[in-house]
C-alpha cells in the first residue's frame, strides 16, 4: 500500500518528545498504521528502550521522597535544590521544629505582654538562646546520627555549617521579631536583643572550629541565664540591653567573627571523633 | 612498593588519652580486597577511620591515593574518590533508605537532580534493597538498615572502599550476595574490609592483617596465614589438654588446635579461623606466663 506524503522529521521528533499537539499526533498515529517508511524513521528518535524510560520515571515517582515544607519554601526562595536538601535535613530546621519554635514563642510574647517585669525577663531570656539552640541543633556529631560518615565526604564543612546557619537565622529571627513586637513600652528592645542573639551565634560558629556546637550552646545558655537573672532579681531585667552592654556584644561579635575567618579552614580537616 | 600502591601508610600511632589503639603501624595496600582481622579492642576501627580521614593519627604519616591529606583540597581530592562504612551508624529521623542515600549523594557532589537519583537506584540495587528503598528506614531491619549503609559507601564507584563490620547482621543468603558486589568492587578499588569472620576473609580477600593490641601481627596472602597452622590442626578421640582450643565436631571427633599431637589423632587440613586462633593464642600465652 502506498502513500502519498510522509512525516517531516521535526514531526517524528516532536512527537516521540511528547511536544505535538494532540490533532498533530492524531494524524501521526493514523499516518504510521499504514507506512513501514516513517515506522522504521521514528524508531530512530527513540534513544533508550521505552519500556525502560517508562520503568525509571515510576521508579522515580515512588521513590524519591517528597521534598520537606522547609525545603519548598527554600528552593522558591532561590536556594537550589541541593542546598534545600541539605539544610532541610537538620533537626532545628525541620517543620516540628519550627512549629515548636513558634507556639514557644507565642507564649514567650504574650508573657511578655501582659507578666510585666518577670514576663520581660523570660523574653529576654529566650530571645538571644533561640538562634543558639537551632545553630546548636543544626550541626556536629551529637545532632547527627550519621555524622561520621558525613566527614569522609568532599563536600565542604565549613559551606554545610554557614548555610544551615543562615537558614536557622533566616527561619527563627522572624519568628522572634513578632514576639518582641508584643512587648509593651520599650521602643529600643524590640531589636535590640538581636545584637546578643547575632553575637552569641558569631561565639556558636567561631567554637565550632574547636569543639561540637551543642557544648558552645550549652555554655552561652548558663552564661545568659545568669546574666538575665541578675539582672531579674534587680527588678530590672532590660539591663542585659542597657547601652555600654550593647557595645559590648558588638565587640564580643566581631571578635567572633575575625576568629571565625580565620580559623574557619580548620573545620574540614581530619578531627577527633573523641 | 609498586606503582599502584594507594593506601601508605609508615609509623602511625594513635593515643586516646593514655591509651594507644594503634602502635607503629605500617601499611601499604594495592586494589584488591584485603582483610583487617583482630579481636575487639585491637584497633581496627581506629585505623579504617584513619584511612577514612576522619581521625588524624597521633604520629606518623598517611599517603591516600597518591597524595597527602595534609590541605583542605588534598583532602577534598581524596574524598571525592572514597566511599566509608562506619562501624556504627545512625540515619536522621523520619528518613526513607532513598532519602538518605540521595542526602549522602549531594554531600558527595552529585548536584544534579536525575543524575545523582540514578545512581541512587543503582546502588540500592547492588544491595538489593530496591524494593523497600521508599521504606522508613526504621521500619527496616537491622540487616537492611546495615545494607543501606553500605550502599552510600558505594555511591560514585570510589576507588578506595572502607567498610568497618559491613556484614554485621545481615543474614547468610543476603551475605553471600554482597560478596559477589565487594568482589567485583575489588576487582577495581582497594577494598579494605574490617571484620570478626573468618569466613568474610577467607571467602573474598586476597590479602590479610591481623592486628592485635594496636599492632600489626600478619600481613600476607590468605593462604600463607593458613600455611602457619598446618601440622597444628589435630583431630583426636578427645580433647587434648596441651591445645589451644578443642572442640567436639559435628562427626563426633575432637578438633584440637595446637602444636602437642594428642594420642591417636590424625593431622586436619587447616582453616584460616585455626591459623587466627593460634596467631592469637601465641600472644596470650605470653601475658599468661608473664603475670
Amino acid at each position: 500500500m502506498s502513500t502519498t506524503w510522509h512525516a517531516a522529521d521535526d514531526l517524528l521528533a516532536r512527537y516521540v518528545r511528547g511536544d505535538a499537539d494532540a490533532l498533530q499526533g492524531a494524524s501521526l498515529e493514523q499516518h504510521l498504521v499504514q507506512c513501514a517508511d516513517c515506522r522504521a524513521r521514528i524508531a530512530t528518535y527513540i534513544d533508550a528502550p521505552p519500556l525502560d524510560l517508562v520503568w525509571t520515571r515510576i521508579q522515580e515517582q515512588v521513590q524519591a521522597p517528597v521534598p520537606t515544607l522547609v525545603e519548598r519554601v527554600l528552593i522558591r526562595l532561590g536556594v537550589s535544590e541541593p542546598d534545600a536538601l541539605l539544610v532541610a535535613v537538620a533537626p532545628s530546621l525541620r517543620a516540628s521544629w519550627l512549629f515548636g519554635l513558634a507556639i514557644t514563642l507565642g507564649f514567650v510574647g504574650l508573657s511578655a505582654a501582659y507578666g510585666g517585669s518577670r514576663g520581660l525577663a523570660l523574653f529576654l531570656l529566650v530571645a538571644p538562646l533561640i538562634p543558639v539552640a537551632g545553630v546548636a541543633f543544626a550541626y556536629g556529631p551529637d545532632v547527627d546520627p550519621a555524622y561520621e560518615v558525613g566527614v569522609a565526604v568532599p563536600y565542604s564543612a565549613a559551606r554545610l555549617l554557614l548555610l544551615r546557619t543562615s537558614a536557622v537565622l533566616a527561619t527563627s529571627l522572624p519568628l522572634v521579631l513578632a514576639a518582641a513586637l508584643l512587648v509593651p513600652a520599650l521602643s529600643w528592645t524590640v531589636v535590640s536583643w538581636l545584637l546578643p542573639a547575632l553575637a552569641f551565634t558569631a561565639v556558636m560558629l567561631a567554637a565550632s572550629t574547636w569543639t561540637r556546637p551543642t557544648v558552645t550552646g550549652v555554655g552561652l545558655g548558663i552564661v545568659w541565664v545568669c546574666a538575665v537573672g541578675s539582672a531579674a532579681i534587680d527588678d530590672n531585667p532590660a539591663a542585659v540591653l542597657d547601652p555600654p552592654l550593647l557595645l559590648i556584644y558588638v565587640a564580643i561579635g566581631v571578635a567572633a567573627t575575625a576568629v571565625l575567618h580565620l580559623r574557619i579552614r580548620r573545620l574540614t580537616p581530619l578531627r577527633s571523633l573523641s | 612498593m609498586t606503582a599502584t600502591t594507594t593506601v601508605k601508610l609508615a609509623g602511625i600511632r594513635k593515643r586516646y588519652r593514655g591509651t594507644t589503639a594503634l602502635d607503629a603501624v605500617d601499611l601499604s595496600l594495592q586494589p584488591g580486597i584485603t582483610g583487617l582481622l583482630g579481636p575487639n579492642g585491637a584497633g581496627k576501627t581506629t585505623l579504617l577511620r584513619i584511612v577514612a580521614t576522619v581521625l588524624a593519627p597521633t604520629e606518623g604519616h598517611v599517603r591516600l591515593l597518591g597524595r597527602m591529606p595534609s590541605t583542605n583540597e588534598a583532602l577534598a581530592e581524596v574524598r571525592r574518590r572514597l566511599g566509608y562504612l562506619p562501624q556504627e551508624m545512625g540515619f536522621p529521623r523520619g528518613f526513607t533508605g532513598f532519602a538518605f542515600v540521595d542526602y549522602m549523594a549531594v554531600l558527595k557532589e552529585w548536584t544534579s537532580r536525575a543524575p545523582r537519583h540514578d545512581e541512587v537506584r543503582r546502588v540500592l540495587e547492588l544491595v538489593d534493597l530496591g524494593d523497600v528503598a521508599a521504606k522508613r528506614i526504621r521500619a527496616l531491619s537491622g540487616g537492611q538498615r546495615r545494607r543501606i549503609a553500605l550502599a552510600q559507601a558505594l555511591l560514585g564507584d570510589p576507588d578506595l572502599l572502607l567498610l568497618d563490620e559491613p556484614t554485621t547482621g545481615v543474614d547468610p543468603e543476603q551475605r553471600v550476595s554482597l560478596r559477589q558486589v565487594l568482589s567485583r568492587a575489588g576487582e577495581r578499588s582497594t577494598v579494605l574490609l574490617s571484620t570478626h569472620q573468618t569466613e568474610d576473609v577467607a571467602a573474598l580477600c586476597d590479602r590479610v592483617v591481623v592486628l592485635d593490641q594496636g599492632r600489626v601481627r600478619f600481613d600476607g596472602t590468605v593462604l600463607g596465614l593458613v600455611a602457619t597452622a598446618a601440622g597444628r590442626v589435630w583431630l583426636a578421640d578427645a580433647p587434648h589438654p596441651a591445645a589451644r582450643a578443642s572442640w567436639r565436631t559435628g562427626t563426633g571427633r575432637h578438633r584440637n588446635v595446637g602444636d602437642a599431637a594428642p594420642p591417636a589423632a590424625d593431622l586436619a587440613e587447616p582453616t584460616l579461623e585455626d591459623a587466627y586462633l593460634l596467631l592469637l593464642g601465641d600472644r596470650a600465652l605470653a601475658t599468661a606466663v608473664a603475670s
